[in-house]
């Protein structure tokens, strides 16, 4: 329990100049941000996604997928490839410490970065909030993962994943194999822009 | 003739008459007439004296020191701030017990401890018209020596032509000029040349191909001592090697992309290093600077005000609050979006158009010199396998062991020139192998001299991932003078922000160009009498 406090305590918020709140990431996870950026915010560059605002069961499937080798091991997948050998570092109870962290930073809503037509896409939701929810705000017990918080250049980048088979294409991996049929519902790369136009309207109405 | 039409050349032909060569190229950098080649012989930085300006450095990577050298000399208070755990950036030279901080793949360098087994991982040579680079050198006692860039000892090989079999760079190139020069002596003693050309002018032809080429009397190709004899030359006479076959040579790459390596604008010999290793450069510029440098500090969040900017970085688990009157950042372009930050969208834009670059290298500790045996004393051997590479120590002749570059990547194919990132991805001990085999291709038994191995992916480095900034065409067009002059007081710097990325001479050019703007602002801002600066 001692060693649970100092953790909390090493991650509260602390006040930066012009309003902003930067989290010290634990000693042990600075490097997590080097590439997911100051409060994990996510960095187009490096084709990082955000990871301020995932859930922490998530965060941890996740970890556990690269770690396992579900992703990162498509030869297309160069992010995916990056990230793996650093979630394979980690043992179990540093995946529940990264995890915890995680929930602690919080950062400015992602801007909306791509075109798309919301109002088709927004049909095109439908079959996705059967697992996503109504609104993207995800549901545990489906095992879908809220996605407003999701930097929009990164859901595209990860819808094609799913499509060209270059992620879920792991038979033991449930979760994914289920996300990559999905995927197959939505025919080209407009379609792909189209709905995560919509999706980034649910983020706006979630701010207001 | 008054002064107010005289003509500029006029003007300068009166110069040089009264004060000579140097007083015109000194009148004509002064009107703007002349590119400036030259070192910064000195930036003639204004002091600000008491007004006591506050700088923050990010990056303490050669753009960063030199930009605290100059200004705590005339009279600012800087402060530099460094993510990683050490000074120098990408100037990296490996010994015995060093770290290599790659993502996900800690090394620790285990070279045998000897000065002369060391390894520069970043930069590696310096050529003559560096002169930023040579200026500093100079000014700052780095003693350096000659290292030779090219070898005609050394090989080209190639696994589409001879059968995959090393050829001396020497022959591949006495022999292709032969042939060359021979079909040049043929089409113009021919009259196959449809030229107009004097008889005079054919006669100099012919006996410019015989001399290029090595050529016979009658303009025929049979060989030459230019590829090294085969044997004898001391206690009987020579005896010339017999040609490649022009078949094979044509099919090697070799002409194409490595035989003119040495002659290209930065690799021209003689190029340069450091006695001991690069970083004593480094180690210079800490000896000559008081400025204080916090390694292991992370910059969160960069905030620029309209009288200075705000940083806020992580040291050791606490938050750091830094509120400076300027601020010169190298950080790596691609890392900015990471960082919370005000920059107008255009500026963000600009940083984030360059491209991470994927240069990579390894380092090979051979248990024997066996390169010297094979009358090879420093220089490069170029191959069309992966590694691309392998270069042999110009310092260290004759000692046991020496460190061997081993392979040196660009993030391409070597074989197919198209984006590759494989190196990347392996694991260091994958490397060593992978850098053997390839070796093994070359010199008999290579694999089996290896010792020990560091690999520098400089695109998984902690704090780096890159090494090499790309831009494209466009972005250059479009945003390189927005990211080279500063925005407010916030200065983007290093080699990423110059026509040299991956060139230390990049780095120093940026911080010189960056001072020089600050100083024009200063002074303007002292000679408008407001006293603040």
């Amino acid at each position: 329990m001692k060693h649970i406090s100092l953790l909390v305590c090493l991650i509260l918020p602390t006040a930066a100049f012009a309003d902003e709140v930067v989290v010290i990431p634990p000693q042990k996870f600075v490097y997590c941000t080097v590439c997911h950026g100051a409060d994990l915010k996510g960095n187009r560059n490096i084709e990082a996604p955000r990871l301020s605002g995932m859930e922490s069961w998530y965060v941890a499937r996740q970890l556990e997928a690269f770690s396992t080798g579900w992703r990162g091991t498509h030869e297309t997948d160069l992010p995916g490839i990056e990230m793996r050998p650093m979630a394979g570092a980690l043992s179990a109870a540093e995946i529940v410490e990264a995890t915890r962290y995680v929930a602690a930073v919080s950062s400015p809503p992602p801007p909306s970065t791509i075109g798309g037509d919301a109002a088709r896409g927004a049909s095109l939701y439908q079959s996705c909030a059967a697992c996503h929810g109504p609104r993207a705000e995800g549901d545990e017990s489906l095992g879908g993962p809220g996605l407003t918080t999701q930097n929009d250049w990164y859901l595209v980048t990860q819808l094609k994943n799913y499509r060209n088979n270059v992620r879920g294409h792991v038979a033991e991996d449930t979760y994914g194999q289920q996300m990559r049929a999905a995927a197959q519902l939505l025919g080209d790369d407009t379609e792909i822009l189209d709905v995560v136009a919509y999706i980034s309207t649910l983020k706006q109405v979630q701010e207001n | 003739m008054n002064a107010r039409n005289i003509s500029r050349r006029r003007f300068l032909e009166l110069v040089g008459a009264a004060g000579g060569a140097t007083a015109v190229y000194q009148t004509s950098l002064a009107l703007g007439l002349m590119e400036e080649t030259g070192a910064p012989a000195s930036l003639n930085l204004l002091n600000v004296g008491k007004a006591r300006k506050s700088v923050a450095i990010l990056g303490a990577g050669m753009a960063g020191l030199t930009i605290a050298y100059e200004l705590e000399r005339a009279g600012y208070d800087c402060r530099i701030i460094e993510a990683s755990h050490r000074i120098g950036g990408r100037n990296l030279t490996l010994r015995s017990g060093d770290i290599v901080d790659e993502m996900g793949n800690k090394q620790v360098c285990q070279f045998d401890d000897e000065p002369h087994l060391y390894f520069n991982a970043g930069p590696a040579r310096i050529p003559g018209h560096h002169r930023r680079v040579l200026h500093y050198c100079k000014l700052l006692g780095v003693d350096l020596e000659i290292m030779a860039n090219d070898s005609r000892r050394a090989y080209t090989q190639d696994p589409d032509a001879f059968d995959g079999r090393p050829i001396q760079k020497r022959e591949f190139m006495a022999d292709a000029r032969g042939f060359m020069s021979e079909l040049l002596y043929k089409a113009v003693n021919t009259s196959a040349f449809d030229a107009p050309m004097s008889d005079e002018d054919r006669a100099r032809i012919l006996e410019f191909a015989v001399a290029f080429g090595d050529l016979d009397p009658n303009g025929l190709y049979k060989g030459s001592n230019r590829a090294g004899y085969a044997s004898g030359g001391f206690l009987k006479a020579g005896e010339l090697k017999g040609t490649l076959d022009f078949s094979e040579l044509l099919k090697s790459s070799f002409w194409r992309y490595g035989m003119h390596f040495a002659e290209t604008e930065d690799w021209a010999a003689p190029l340069m290093t450091p006695v001991g290793g690069m970083d004593n450069i480094v180690k210079a510029f800490v000896r000559h600077i008081r400025s204080p440098i916090t390694l292991n500090a992370q910059v969160q969040s960069i905030q620029l005000r309209n009288d200075g900017v705000d940083i806020v970085y992580n040291h050791k688990g606490r938050q750091h609050k830094f509120a400076a009157d300027y601020c010169f950042n190298s950080i790596p372009a691609h890392f900015i979006d990471g960082i919370h930050n005000n920059f107008p969208a255009d500026y963000a834009s600009g940083l984030a158009s360059l491209e991470r670059g994927h240069l990579s290298k390894i380092g090979l500790q051979m248990k024997e010199r066996f390169w010297e045996k094979e009358e090879i004393y420093g220089g490069i051997t170029s191959t069309t396998q992966e590694i691309g590479e392998i270069w042999y120590p110009s310092h260290g002749i004759f000692k046991q062991k020496g460190i061997v570059l081993g392979a040196y990547l660009f993030g391409f194919s070597r074989r197919t020139r198209a984006p590759s990132n494989f190196f990347e991805k392996m694991t260091p001990e994958e490397r060593i192998r992978f850098a053997g085999d390839q070796g093994n291709n070359i010199h008999k038994g290579y694999s089996g001299y290896i010792e020990n191995g560091v690999s520098i992916p400089w695109g998984r480095m902690n704090h780096m991932m890159g090494c090499g900034a790309g831009w494209s065409d466009e972005a250059r067009t479009q945003y390189f003078s927005r990211l080279q002059n500063p925005e407010g007081r916030h200065y983007m710097v290093g080699d990423q922000i110059s026509y040299h990325t991956s060139w230390q001479e990049g780095a120093f050019a940026s911080a010189e160009y960056a001072l020089q703007d600050l100083d024009k602002r200063v002074r303007a801002d002292m000679a408008a009498g407001a006293g603040t600066v």
